[in-house]
Order: C-alpha cells, then sequence, then structure tokens
C-alpha cells in the first residue's frame, strides 16, 4: 500500500515544527548570544527584508552550479568511454586522473581564481571539478558491470560494437550516472560557493561571507535555508526521473 | 583472416555426401596445461534434439562454447553446414544456466533484443515474438518485467529470445540448472513442446540424466578430465514423451545405462 504524500511528511514536519518552537521559546533562556544563534523569527523577518537580494544570488550560485555539474556530466560520460574504448587512455589517463584525484580540490580553487578570473567562469570550472569525479567513477562502472554472458549473446546475434554501446552498455551505464549526479550535485554546489567565497561579488557564498563580517547572523541563516531548498529541489528532481525512467532499479521496483 | 596466400580450392567431392549440420573431427581444446577437451568427434542432423552429459568438469560448457564459435579449439575442425566455424557462429541461438536477460526491457522487449542486435526492426519481429510467447505459456506476460517473472518464466524468455532468428541450432548450457524439480520436470515438457513445433535442431547440455533421456534423441556420454566422448546412446522412445513415459521400462533401462556409462568413465 503506497502511503499518501500528507501522510509521509506528516511526521517530518512535525518533529520540524517541534525543533523550532523549542529553539524560539527555549533559546532566550540560555545565555547564548542572538548573534551567535538568532531566534527563528528573526531569521523569518531577515529572510523577508533580504528576499529580493537572496532570490538574485541563489540565481547566481545556481547557474554556476548547473552549468559545472552539465559539464561534469558530458566530460565525465566522455572519459569513461575513451577509458573502455581506447586502451592507451586507459593505460595513461587513469593513474593519472587516481593521482589527481588525490589532491584535496578545495585547495585548487585559488589557482582557479588566478587563472579564470573574478567572473563567473572560475565558478563554474570548479563547480565542474568537483562533481567530475563521482560522474566519471560511476559512469564507468555501468559501462563495464556487465555479465559476460549478454556481450556473448549479443555478439552471436551478429551485434555490433555501436549496437551494443547503444543498447546494452549505455542503458546498463543509466542507473551509475544518475547516482553519480545525485552524489556530484551537492559536491558541484560546494565548488560554486567555495569560489564565491574566495573571489567575486555575486553568489549566495558571497553573500553568506557579507553575513559573516557584519555579524549578521540571521542573513547568514536565511542564504543556508535557501541554499538547501534549492539542494532538496534538485535531489527530488532526479528522484523523479528516477522514478519514471529506472523503475527497473531493484531499489525502485514497487511490489 | 586476411592472409593474402591463397589456397587453391578444393575440388567438389564427386558424391555429395549428407552434410551434417554440424561436425566436428577430434576438437581438442587446452587451457595452459589444463586439457579440456581431448578428440572429441561427432556429427548432428538437422531437427536433432543431442544431449551432452558427463560429470562436473567434463568440458561440456567449453564444448557448447566452442560450437557457438566463442572460442575457438587448439585444433581439430568445428564445421556448421560444411563450413568452417569462425568467430561467433550467427546461425547460432544460445540459451545459458542463468536467463541473462536485459532488466530494463520487458518479457517481448528481450525476446526481441537478439534482432536488434541483428540489425533489423523490431517491427519486422514483433509477431514472431508474440506467437513465440504464446508458444512458451507466456501470453499476458509480454509487458512483464524481468523481475515480475519466476525464475522458470525467465527463462522461458530466453528460450524464446534463442528461437527468434530461426537459427539452425540452438546450444543450451544447463538451461534448467537453476531451477527447482519441479519446474525443471514441467519446463523439460515445455521445451519438448516448443522444439517440436519449432523443427529447430537442439544441443543441450545437462547434468540430468532423465531430462536427457527424456528429450534427446541422442546423449553423448562425457568422462571428466580429460572431456572425452565416452559413448552415444541413441534413446529409442516414441514421441512425444510425457510423463508415463518416465516409467516405462525401456526409460528406465536407458536412464540407468546412461547414469552406469558415466560412473564407469569417472572411476576411469
Amino acid at each position: 500500500m503506497a502511503r499518501s504524500p500528507a501522510r509521509r511528511l506528516g511526521k517530518p514536519i512535525a518533529s520540524v515544527i517541534a525543533v523550532l518552537l523549542l529553539w524560539q521559546f527555549g533559546l532566550p533562556h540560555t545565555n547564548i548570544p542572538t548573534y551567535v544563534l538568532p531566534l527563528p523569527t528573526a531569521i523569518a523577518v531577515r529572510l523577508d527584508q533580504t528576499f529580493g537580494a537572496l532570490i538574485g544570488n541563489l540565481g547566481v550560485t545556481a547557474s554556476t552550479t548547473l552549468l559545472g555539474l552539465a559539464l561534469a556530466l558530458v566530460i565525465g560520460v566522455l572519459l569513461a568511454l575513451a577509458v573502455i574504448f581506447v586502451p592507451a587512455v586507459n593505460a595513461v589517463l587513469v593513474p593519472v586522473l587516481a593521482a589527481f584525484n588525490g589532491i584535496p580540490k578545495i585547495a585548487i580553487a585559488p589557482l582557479f581564481i588566478i587563472w579564470f578570473g573574478l567572473g563567473l567562469e572560475s565558478k563554474i570550472l570548479l563547480a565542474f571539478l568537483l562533481a567530475l569525479f563521482p560522474i566519471f567513477v560511476n559512469a564507468l562502472s555501468g559501462l563495464v558491470e556487465i555479465e559476460a554472458d549478454v556481450f556473448d549473446l549479443a555478439r552471436l546475434a551478429g551485434g555490433t560494437t555501436m549496437r551494443i554501446f547503444l543498447k546494452v552498455r549505455l542503458m546498463n551505464a543509466l542507473p551509475f550516472i544518475v547516482d553519480g549526479l545525485k552524489v556530484g550535485f551537492p559536491l558541484a554546489l560546494v565548488g560554486s560557493i567555495v569560489g564565491e567565497f574566495i573571489g567575486g561579488n555575486r553568489g549566495i557564498g558571497h553573500l553568506i561571507l557579507s553575513g559573516q563580517f557584519n555579524l549578521d547572523t540571521p542573513l547568514v541563516f536565511a542564504a543556508l535555508l535557501l541554499i538547501s531548498l534549492f539542494t532538496t529541489a534538485g535531489i527530488a528532481l532526479i528522484s523523479l526521473f528516477e522514478k519514471r525512467f529506472l523503475g527497473w532499479r531493484p531499489s525502485r521496483r514497487q511490489r | 583472416m586476411s592472409d593474402s596466400t591463397v589456397e587453391p580450392r578444393q575440388p567438389a567431392p564427386a558424391v555429395a555426401a549428407p552434410t551434417a549440420l554440424v561436425e566436428l573431427s577430434s576438437v581438442r581444446k587446452v587451457f595452459d596445461d589444463l586439457i579440456a577437451i581431448d578428440g572429441i568427434s561427432f556429427q548432428v542432423t538437422d531437427n536433432e534434439f543431442v544431449s551432452i552429459v558427463g560429470p562436473s568438469g567434463c568440458g561440456k560448457s567449453t564444448l557448447l562454447r566452442m560450437l557457438a564459435g566463442l572460442i575457438a579449439p587448439s585444433s581439430g575442425a568445428i564445421r556448421l553446414r560444411g563450413r568452417p566455424l569462425q568467430g561467433p557462429a550467427r546461425d547460432v541461438g544460445m540459451v545459458f544456466q542463468s536467463p541473462v536477460l536485459l532488466p530494463w526491457r520487458t518479457a517481448l522487449e528481450n525476446v526481441l533484443f537478439v534482432a536488434e542486435m541483428r540489425g533489423e526492426r523490431r517491427r519486422t519481429y514483433r509477431s514472431r515474438a508474440l506467437d513465440l510467447l504464446r508458444l512458451a505459456g507466456l501470453a499476458g506476460f509480454e509487458n512483464r518485467m524481468p523481475y515480475e517473472l519466476s525464475g522458470g518464466m525467465q527463462q522461458r524468455v530466453a528460450i524464446c529470445r534463442a528461437l527468434l532468428l530461426n537459427p539452425s541450432i540452438i546450444l543450451m548450457d544447463e538451461p534448467f540448472g537453476a531451477l527447482d524439480i519441479i519446474t525443471r520436470e514441467r519446463m523439460g515438457f515445455e521445451l519438448q513442446n516448443i522444439w517440436s513445433a519449432s523443427r529447430s535442431t537442439v544441443l543441450f547440455v545437462t547434468h540430468s540424466i532423465t531430462e536427457a533421456a527424456l528429450l534427446s534423441d541422442r546423449i553423448l556420454v562425457m568422462s571428466a578430465r580429460p572431456g572425452r566422448l565416452v559413448e552415444v546412446v541413441r534413446v529409442d522412445l516414441p514421441r512425444p514423451r510425457e510423463r508415463r513415459t518416465l516409467s516405462s521400462p525401456r526409460f528406465v533401462e536407458i536412464a540407468a545405462h546412461v547414469s552406469e556409462t558415466i560412473a564407469g568413465g569417472w572411476v576411469e
């Protein structure tokens, strides 16, 4: 029996409300200063006051994140294909990528600002860099984790490399790539925000940083709230795609 | 092979012998130091149902993979309709021990998979695929996903898929090995129906002597390490064979004989 969304969401919503009430009415009894932890109502007021600026900056961060993610999707899948079909790439690229993956990618961020400037390009490329590896690794697994019997079957029927690629490998890789996107999406967001922390004057990261400078803690909280709503919406969209097109996945089957 | 040496064509034999569908002559397969198959020769003619039985490790699966052209023999020759086999045989249907269905395709789409691999349109083979599924008792399940089907149903889909392109020969590698004993018995009778309706040639690898004796025209008994052909048993039971065939004296006699032959090959 599928439970209705209202019933499924009932308990989480109730607990969030409980926490907010405890926060609102419990906080005044402690001696935590409001610049450390503002009241929920103060955050709501600040959210309302700065809503235009918040949405505008969220839009900037969202665009750089999604562009970086899209780039990571294309390049990640292409790299996985190159690894499979070009043996030389497999021999040379994979060790290099593994070594490169050892560098904490956030540490490269300042270099990216120097190379690509204070504009949106450096943020897009940082988002891309962080999302690339999970997508690449997942795509690679999805393209090769196939029973050998399937290939025998396809070859006996006269399957060409191209047909086998389109109808077996790619289809098999799809859920893996979606998993890569689920991991890569929040990472791309980290890339964008770190880029905004380091340089530039736009984006939700920039707003959070100015909130820190001015001890405007309610603004920081309001920004965090919006950014987490954005992430949730993104993940929900990916899940919707899974449910619609990948219903055969063991984890998605409805019995 | 793009070898440039051109050999003079062999003159056609004066008397055309009836060409066997499949012909193995002194086929040998060696993996590193292990002799998997040691000089096997036999022929299979059109519409024949031939089983290969023998103890584990006698190279039955290796033999089948060679017949499919998936691996090459170390020496000896395999001919399909008189022509030496080179590379994956396109005129062969294959059924494995597991169904090997693509989980994102429905039963019908899985049957049509081989047509798509051959570069044919789905539409051309759709009605044949539906007929085969109906013949296999899967009417009403055409649009189910593999995970919605039982193990026996999945294996029947795999058999339909092997039959779709009308191959000269169907190779079955312990196709019912993963099924429970009751389903397995029923599948045997189902296979007999499908086989007699489609008039195909089947080479059937099995561990089950009962299955082999029930389904086959001939049983090839193999010995283990190295895999050799010990005896060919002709099964002269009338067709169609039914459940009561299993208790007929002739059936029991044949099964006992095969069993003893395998045991003899084992001791040796």
